[in-house]
């Protein structure tokens, strides 16, 4: 087998990989177009269930709430989660070992345990279940994910930029402002979207702290499949794909950009 | 312009002593060296007096009052990074007004003094550039400037000509030495190239493992030094040891070296103190050995031999010739060395 | 405050409040379920409440568990055997035949799926494993009679779902290790003579080693707690210790055996964890 033999069944074969990635995700986007409810051929382009999807009460009351709490834990996490990563990254004490150990458990423990153990503990406490301790959900979730994008980041300049300035007479506060925050900047946005991302799209924590009524949208799209398909879930669906995809695309441009330097 | 002083300091991390009761009081308006080997704590010596290294014991003190509890904002102090730390989402004028903009100064006062720090530093009209537009040399001017421009008590450098290359070095060398004598600002840097060190100070300080060595004028230390160490970490030294008696040493081979003043059973002599002549032809000096050449190193302006002597066993002499004559001699020659006591400097064992 | 103070208080109040917020929502409510795992009811709205062993006594007694149990771990080994033998060799071709602009995008596209939403992810392969999909009515008229496309609600169907969701997972660990492998360990290896074949096999494969173990790890550990994909695309044929666990919170709510169910997989993902933990650390810490 010559070299360009194997380059070519290379290629072929990631192009099949592809394919099997894509394919799902196509089809769905297909039907949500197609007129028909039952998946009947020909093909006939339709925006009807995007029409049907506006008048739909549960599915915009779930993402409307979808988005504020992606947006809030967004913001939540991105703070709490870069000044965490600030006091991991440019101070050592005892300690540190253990807590960055400590920001494993999130994102290695399975979802079902964490969202089963959030249910219990917030019912027992009398925090409740609800919009509010989804928040608190996603906030936990997104949280190891802020400090490892924003640690990154500072890791990418160390701690003589803030030196200088604090040689310069600035204040703790006023280096933090003037100098850490805008050459962080890039890594603070790319930890935001990221969150956000994670927020939005999160299902098994949501699922456990959803009180009856009110829920998030995946949530909302898995309730309905379970009780019968309604052609609208292809419409949101799609448009949750295609937003949750476009999200990532926006966080690889910025961080690329911010890593250039 | 202040009188700047450390006493008594000390720092350990875990088991490494980093700074073992170190004092000096540095002389208002010099410019002070710090020369030693990496991990000699030179550059702890340094971020303490900024006060980034808060030291276990001792005390430092600007004008007579003490600082060691003072945070690094509140210092007064300039400092220049060894990468120059320039922040690079500012302008150079908005790096050099950092310092000013952050203690509250009016707009036109800081634009004036920034204006005239890109004079001093010879950087005129690339205010408006970014740190990345600018060369390794222009992104030290600017770290100087910054730290300059805001008038502090004292000037600290963290190896400060380190990532220049060599011709570069040299300029700047000199540029750094007329900036610092027409400011009059006291300067503390800490290199561990001894040529940086000679000359750029007005005082050396050899530092190894945390204890201060010697501390002296350039010269001084240089031409008398008090240890094997700084004998042998500032230029070279050819060793000789043996039995003291007075002002005297009795080498194994039954010789005798003639010290300057009595010894303790080491003496030092600089290679560049050394003549060497063919055997036989060596003037009437105070010592004289003799060797075979082992190598002779040519290079253009100086000629070093490495010469086998009895005396020194297995170690080669080191001996260094001007190329006034334009002649090398070829190694196996049996050759004479010789110099003065004078050169022959007594260093504790 | 001298020195020393004001960096311990610039410690704390820099990590605290990420450390305290996950405490409240993780360390705490991990230590209540433990709790909970011992209690024969859930101590809530007055309830009386015993300490108990039963619940974790049930899960080695009953063979239900045990078999669900056992189903879950053979998922995650189908799961996680089928993601390395594609991954690897896409991972393959992606690290050492393309390069340069091509290879970013690739990778971003084989990213990509993997950020989407995994309800949604899941969602659209029901569409394309049911009998009546689209998938379906175009291969059944072409098929033997006997056979049939009709994939929903079956165990391939929950393997398929997965494998989807993680691939990415398991192409973006090895392509890790394998990029860092520098070319001129091949080239050595050739000049050396040795077969393309063999460089592969004794260069290329142990060193790449580490991102399949790292793949492992990743993959593994979810798979055995997800609950959701056998769920949608298994039916009632998702017998699995994931889905029960769910049962228990939600429909049958004994919490107290789901919380014991739930430290039992937990052990089990700690101890994949302890056999892969070793090389990991080698791997990692190199990286």
């Amino acid at each position: 087998m010559t070299a360009n033999t194997g380059r070519w069944i290379g290629r072929t074969y990631l192009g099949l990989v592809l394919v099997f990635l894509y394919l799902p995700i196509a089809i769905m986007i297909l039907m949500a177009f197609n007129r028909s409810a039952l998946y009947e051929l020909p093909f006939t382009f339709d925006t009807v269930w995007f029409e049907a999807l506006a008048k739909n009460d549960r599915l915009l009351t779930a993402s409307f709430n979808s988005v504020v709490i992606a947006a809030v834990n967004a913001v939540i996490a991105t703070t709490i989660g870069t000044l965490a990563a600030l006091g991991l990254a440019r101070y050592s004490f005892r300690g540190k070992r253990l807590l960055q150990i400590l920001l494993f458990p999130p994102i290695t423990i399975p979802w079902l345990i964490i969202g089963t153990s959030m249910l219990v503990f917030f019912f027992w406490t009398g925090i409740g279940r609800g919009l509010h301790a989804i928040l608190l959900g996603h906030v936990a979730l997104s949280l190891p994910y802020v400090i490892v994008v924003v640690g990154a980041r500072l890791a990418s300049f160390g701690p003589q930029l803030e030196e200088a300035a604090a040689t310069l007479g600035a204040t703790p506060w006023q280096t933090l402002w003037r100098v850490t925050v805008p050459i962080l900047a890039p890594g603070i946005m790319a930890a935001a979207l990221f969150a956000f991302a994670v927020s939005f799209d999160q299902f098994v924590i949501s699922y456990f702290l959803a009180s009856p009524g009110t829920s998030t949208l995946p949530v909302e799209i898995y309730t309905s499949i379970r009780k019968g398909f309604t052609p609208e879930i292809n419409a949101i669906s799609s448009i949750i794909i295609l937003v949750s995809m476009g999200l990532m695309m926006l966080v690889v441009r910025h961080f690329r950009f911010g890593g250039e330097r | 312009m202040s009188s700047v002083e450390i006493a008594h300091l000390c720092k350990r991390y875990d088991s490494v002593t980093a700074l073992d009761d170190v004092s000096i009081a540095f002389e208002d308006g010099e410019f002070f060296g710090l020369l030693g080997p990496s991990g000699s704590g030179k550059t702890t010596l340094l971020r303490a007096l900024a006060g980034f290294v808060i030291p276990d014991s001792g005390t430092i003190s600007f004008d007579g009052q003490r600082v060691e509890n003072v945070p690094v904002h509140r210092r007064e102090i300039g400092m220049v990074f060894q990468n120059y730390a320039l922040f690079p989402h500012l302008t150079v004028n908005e790096n050099i007004a950092f310092g000013l903009s952050v203690r509250g100064r009016p707009r036109e006062e800081t634009a004036k003094r920034v204006d005239a720090m890109l004079g001093l530093v010879r950087l005129e009209g690339l205010g408006e550039r970014k740190p990345r537009q600018l060369s390794g040399g222009q992104q030290q001017r600017v770290a100087l400037a910054r730290a300059l421009v805001i008038d502090p008590k004292i000037l600290l450098l963290d190896e400060p000509l380190g990532a220049l290359d060599r011709r570069l070095r040299q300029e700047m060398q000199v540029e750094l030495r007329e900036i610092q004598r027409s400011t009059g600002i006291t300067a503390v840097f800490v290199t561990h190239d001894q040529e940086e060190a000679l000359t750029l100070s007005d005082r050396i300080a050899i530092i190894d493992r945390g204890r201060l060595i010697q501390v002296g004028p350039p010269r001084d230390v240089y031409e008398r030094p008090e240890t094997v160490f700084a004998a042998q970490f500032l230029g070279d030294a050819n060793l000789f040891q043996g039995i003291a008696e007075g002002d005297r040493l009795k080498l194994s081979g039954g010789q005798i070296l003639h010290t300057n003043g009595p010894n303790t059973g080491s003496v030092v002599v600089r290679p560049e103190k050394i003549g060497v002549y063919p055997a036989g032809t060596a003037p009437a000096t105070d010592n004289r050995l003799d060797g075979d050449i082992l190598q002779a190193i040519f290079s253009g302006a100086s000629v070093t031999y490495r010469v086998r002597v009895p005396a020194l066993g297995e170690t080669p002499l080191l001996a260094f010739l001007q190329n006034q004559a334009g002649d090398v001699l070829a190694p196996a020659t049996r050759v004479s060395l010789a110099w003065s006591a004078a050169h022959t400097i007594p260093v504790a064992s | 405050m001298d020195a020393t103070g004001r960096r311990r208080w610039a410690i704390a109040g820099l990590t605290g409040p990420a450390y305290l917020w996950l405490a409240l929502t993780v360390f705490l409510p991990l230590s209540a379920m433990f709790y909970f795992s011992f209690l024969t009811a859930a101590p809530i709205g007055g309830r009386e409440s015993a300490f108990t062993l039963e619940h974790y006594i049930d899960f080695f007694t009953k063979s239900v568990y045990w078999f669900n149990a056992r189903r879950s771990l053979e998922l995650g080994v189908h799961v996680t055997l089928i993601c390395i033998l594609i991954g690897y060799p896409a991972a393959l071709v992606l690290a050492k035949q393309i390069s340069g602009r091509w290879r970013e995008a690739l990778f971003l596209l084989i990213i990509l799926p993997f950020w989407s939403n995994a309800l949604v992810r899941t969602f659209s392969w029901t569409m394309v494993l049911r009998g009546d999909g689209l998938i379906g009515r175009m291969i059944n008229p072409l098929l033997p009679a006997g056979w049939e496309f009709d994939l929903l609600f079956t165990y391939p169907a929950i393997v398929i779902g997965l494998v989807h969701a993680y691939l990415p997972y398991a192409i973006l660990t090895i392509y890790i290790s394998l990029q860092a492998i520098d070319d001129s360990f091949i080239e050595a290896a050739r000049s050396l003579g040795a077969s393309r074949l063999k460089a592969f096999r004794r260069i290329t494969l142990p060193l790449s080693i580490p991102g399949v173990l790292a793949g492992i790890f990743l993959i593994f550990v979810p798979v055995i707690g997800s609950f959701m994909e056998p769920r949608i695309l298994g039916g009632k044929n998702a017998i699995m210790l994931g889905p029960i666990i769910e049962n228990q919170f939600v429909t049958a709510f004994n919490w107290p055996l789901g919380s014991a169910l739930s430290f039992i997989m937990l052990g089990i993902v700690l101890l994949v964890l302890a056999i892969a933990s070793p090389v990991l650390r080698r791997h990692l810490s190199v990286g």
